[in-house]
């Protein structure tokens, strides 16, 4: 077998899972927080302030990595719970459920941020602008996934309930993605572009991708977290919970 | 700086969101982990008990 597939299949056992959640969640975190660093230090004291907009503009570097990581999160969320529906795969059960939390967290942030921002911007905390509706409609399903998966007790019915309701979310998200498009409102069309040309000028950009990247690595950190500690609760009594947990008494 | 307060009002709802959840996660993995040990001491003791317990009877017994 590939070596690669051979891994795979490996992380899929839980004990492999706890093992490799423990030493990558660490390490995606302490990543995370150098890179987030530099993305604020250039957001707050090295880019020029915008013409029009001033300085209220440089709370588009945590709202727009925070608005992408609400969508992105919410794929994944999908993507492991169609996997774990599919091949019955009781890890991707676990991590789908585990991406929930923190995208409900980048889902908040949006809210807040573009709140504040609007305040300071277009001169109203919230307008029915179909982007923040719907963008809104996607914290009330990420709440719903997370309610859902609370609400049975049953472990592994309650990640198939949840995971299915996040399959069905998922069309959400082209609304989301193309609302300003299809209805307009008070957001402004596309300006950013992950592999084309951007509307805003590349000294203002930099900061952007740090905070991109610090927001996925801080992601990845908090999601194995999270996952281990469902793990470790399904699997409680299992001999090698036992032996893990006197191997780190921590 | 323009827009002070809206600037630091929305990077303080950054800031305190993910700390939010990293503390979340790592006091969820501790009471995980709290949980597994307790289950492993009562085990253990069940196991030490039911070992005790044959010796007993026949100290009983005889």
């Amino acid at each position: 077998m590939n070596p690669i597939v051979r891994w795979f299949h490996q992380l899929g056992s839980p004990p492999t899972f706890d093992r490799f959640a423990a030493r990558w969640s660490r390490v995606f975190y302490i990543a995370a927080l150098p890179v987030l660093l530099v993305g604020l230090w250039q957001a707050l004291l090295v880019v020029p302030p915008e013409a029009r907009q001033l300085d209220s503009f440089r709370i588009l570097y945590i709202h727009v990595p925070s608005a992408w990581m609400s969508l992105f999160v919410f794929a994944l969320m999908a993507l492991y719970a169609a996997i774990a529906l599919i091949w019955r795969i009781k890890i991707c059960e676990i991590l789908a459920m585990a991406c929930a939390p923190m995208g409900a967290g980048f889902t908040l942030i949006t809210l807040l941020t573009g709140s504040i921002w609007g305040k300071g911007t277009w001169g109203t905390w919230w307008d029915w602008d179909p982007r923040m509706t719907s963008e809104l409609v996607l914290l009330f399903l990420y709440l719903g996934v997370i309610g859902l998966y609370h609400a049975i007790e049953d472990r592994r019915s309650a990640a198939r309930a949840a995971g299915l309701l996040a399959i069905v979310g998922v069309s959400l998200l082209p609304v989301i993605r193309y609302s300003v498009d299809w209805w307009g409102g008070l957001h402004q069309r596309q300006s950013i572009s992950v592999f084309g040309d951007s509307a805003i000028s590349s000294a203002m950009i930099a900061p952007l991708w740090w905070m991109v990247i610090g927001t996925k690595f801080w992601f990845a950190g908090s999601v194995l977290a999270k996952a281990r500690a469902d793990n470790l609760d399904r699997e409680a009594g299992k001999a090698w919970v036992g032996e893990r947990v006197e191997e780190t008494p921590r | 700086m323009t827009h002070l307060p809206f600037v630091i009002g929305a990077y303080a709802v950054f800031v305190l969101v993910l700390l939010a959840d990293a503390i979340g996660s790592w006091l969820r993995l501790r009471a995980a982990r709290r949980q597994a040990q307790s289950r492993q001491q009562r085990q253990q003791a069940r196991q030490s008990a039911q070992q005790a317990a044959p010796a007993l009877t026949a100290e009983l017994e005889r």
